[in-house]
């Protein structure tokens, strides 16, 4: 670290390094010291790009050459474990993409590894940054859902349409539960931070292939997820039209639903509902009528499903240089990593 | 001469393994695993199952090729394009054989300056490339990747190279939205109606590929390939409607009023959104100018250099448009 600024890598130039590097590039928190990709061409393209100050093809190479003080491993999941204990075994603190590792085990096993050498290590959660989300958070520390009972999320999404589902490629998608698992933490991290749900919590459900589409591994999850204080349904369906990722989040005192594909929330709570309801259907209409508005402006914007994730990124370096608390615990890794598990046994054979 | 196709089973592909085959070579065609074994390649040409994206069991079976006549790319958003046609290509030259002989590149004329030349001018390959890609699409800023991959490694390799930038490759069941700007209800937007269109018969393309693969060369090799009949938008639309593509009523917007709207749309970025909205073609001046600018495409070059005369003529290939695709 130099002018209070950490030196930062990026392993990884696919995809998701393209909703990272910009970030990076341009904050006054950091600089972008390195990428790295066993690509040339596109670890080059994206060094070229974002004005890396190296670039490498090896991580070994790249962690002794710039000794960062952050790597941030993009790569596919079975590739996070060794990239994780190299950065860490090199000094550096670890910002990994999600899912981290397969199991619960081997979230712990690396926790350990990082707390041996006294660096952090967090798991990117970056929709609990976006704005509807901050805004349901924000709405149950108000007490606006009364005590929070029941939490549905909904990711409708073609995936089988990409890499996930590419018959053209070789291989299975390299998760213990498939291509679904790839968007799991996203669903259950949601539904512990807006539920507070335990571990003691009863799960029930599907995790399934249904398009017999070999590389997907798993395509399919409906599950219930019952603690016996709050209750909650995760789905994961790629046979829905439109795409929607949806959370219906229902209290004591009100209910609120949002779309982090759309930017709109609908909350219907006291005291427009029974006689008043048509007021409360009035201000509903409003509502989503500004909705297309903001939905639009935020399209022209570029203001996506990620926007989140440069506050996040941004929450995590200040953690660091402070010196104070991650924005994510090791607690909650693990706490979704665990629940992760059980919706994965789900498909196991029965 | 033994040549492997990339891309065979996409819409230049598949006209360039014919015509490869027809001129008496033997053909390699790769196409990916779940075009592969549907029995739709010429008779002789051996089909090579792979996915450039992955190194895998394809890339030990290239076996003993003389040339390679790259024309696999993607299209989509950049994470697709960079792997399919940036790390696709970076596999491919990783699979190589040592003693290939020649490179045919397919690239595109995306690659140039079009702000270079001057108003009606001609752009042609002395035109500068792009230098600032970021203003311009995936497609444009994987290109020139692609290009400068393939170029490398020709040098580095000594291996002949053709780089080839073709135009619109336009064929059966390729159209072009018969050089519509924009659909309005039964109203076609013709766009700066006057300006040329930079078409290529897909057959006359595959042609042109083929002489490349035997065109005497003093060093690397850049042609750009357009026909010689280069129709205005207004007439293309004209010349599509009689050959039976669905059309509707052709409106004409000059290209004065296209570059009217991006102004506009610029500047409500700047002042509503501080510049960083992110507009459609439509309303982006600098894709705006790639697409309508009035500007000639000579083919000169392609001509001396290749031998190449185009075969199909504009009124024959755009009868071809309203046949359904050769696949």
């Amino acid at each position: 670290m130099s002018d209070n600024k950490l030196n930062v890598a990026i392993v990884g130039c696919g995809a998701i390094a393209y909703e990272h590097l910009p970030f990076v590039a341009t904050t006054p928190l950091a600089r972008l010291a390195a990428v790295c990709d066993t690509s040339p061409a596109l670890a080059a393209a994206a060094g070229e790009r974002f004005g890396a100050g190296v670039i490498h093809t090896d991580v070994a190479a790249m962690l002794a050459d710039t000794k960062p003080d952050i790597v941030h491993v993009l790569t596919p999941p079975h590739t996070h474990d060794a990239i994780v204990r190299q950065s860490l075994a090199a000094g550096a603190h670890v910002l990994c993409e999600k899912p981290m590792t397969g199991t619960e085990r081997e979230t712990a096993d690396l926790l350990a590894a990082a707390d041996g050498a006294g660096r952090r290590l967090v798991e990117s959660r970056n929709l609990l940054f976006n704005d509807s989300i901050l805004t349901l958070r924000r709405m149950i520390a108000e007490g606006k859902f009364g005590r929070v009972t029941e939490c549905d999320v909904l990711l409708s999404l073609d995936f089988l349409a990409g890499p996930f589902g590419d018959r053209n490629l070789m291989g299975t998608v390299d998760l213990p539960g498939g291509a679904i698992h790839d968007f799991m933490p996203h669903l259950v991290y949601v539904f512990q931070m807006l539920t507070g749900a335990s571990d003691a919590c009863e799960v029930r459900g599907f995790l399934q292939n249904r398009t017999d589409n070999p590389r997907a591994g798993f395509d399919h999850l409906d599950t219930l997820i019952d603690d016996g204080v709050v209750r909650g349904r995760l789905r994961v369906a790629t046979d829905a039209y439109p795409e929607a990722f949806r959370v219906v989040l229902r209290g004591t005192e009100g209910t609120a639903e949002i779309d982090l594909y759309n930017p709109y929330l609908r909350y219907d709570a006291a005291p427009n509902v029974g006689k008043r309801a048509p007021f409360g259907q009035v201000a509903n209409g409003r509502k989503l009528a500004r909705a297309g508005w903001v939905n639009l402006r935020n399209k022209i914007m570029q203001h996506g499903t990620m926007h989140g994730l440069p506050r996040m990124i941004e929450a995590i370096y200040r953690a660091i240089l402070d010196g104070t608390p991650m924005p994510i615990t090791p607690a909650e890794m693990l706490a979704t990593a665990r629940l992760c598990d059980r919706l994965v046994a789900l498909g196991a054979p029965r | 001469m033994k040549v492997l196709v990339t891309g065979a089973g996409g819409f230049l592909g598949r006209a360039v393994v014919a015509a490869v085959a027809r001129a008496g070579h033997q053909v390699v065609a790769m196409v990916r695993p779940v075009s592969a074994g549907r029995g739709a390649l010429p008779p002789g040409v051996v089909e090579l199952s792979g996915d450039l994206r992955q190194r895998g069991p394809w890339s030990g079976a290239i076996g003993d090729v003389d040339a390679v006549v790259h024309c696999a790319a993607a299209f989509g958003d950049l994470p697709s394009q960079l792997a399919g046609t940036v790390l696709a290509t970076e596999n491919l030259l990783a699979a190589l054989p040592l003693a290939l002989r020649r490179i045919v590149h397919v690239s595109s004329l995306s690659v140039y300056d079009f702000d270079a030349p001057k108003l009606s001018g001609a752009l042609d390959e002395a035109t500068p490339l792009e230098t600032a890609p970021l203003r311009r699409d995936a497609y444009t800023q994987t290109k020139l990747i692609q290009e400068r991959l393939v170029r490398d490694y020709a040098a580095a390799k000594g291996t002949d190279l053709v780089v080839v930038r073709p135009g619109a490759i336009y064929g059966p069941g390729k159209d072009w939205d018969a050089g519509t700007g924009l659909k309005a209800g039964r109203f076609d937007l013709v766009f700066a109606p006057l300006a040329r269109m930079r078409l290529i018969h897909v057959d006359n393309c595959a042609e042109a590929i083929v002489a490349a693969l035997a065109a005497p060369l003093d060093g690397p090799l850049t042609v750009n390939l357009i026909d010689p009949e280069q129709p205005s938008h207004w007439r293309y639309h004209a010349l599509a409607k009689r050959a039976g593509v669905p059309t509707g009523l052709a409106v004409p917007v000059p290209y004065i009023f296209v570059l009217a709207l991006g102004g506009a749309a610029r500047m409500a970025s700047k002042l509503f959104f501080r510049g960083r909205a992110r507009l459609p073609e439509l309303l982006d001046p600098p894709r705006q100018r790639v697409r309508w600018r009035p500007l000639n495409y000579p083919n000169i070059r392609a001509r001396s250099a290749l031998g190449w005369t185009p075969r199909v003529g504009l009124q024959e290939g755009v009868s071809t448009l309203a046949l359904p695709d050769r696949r």
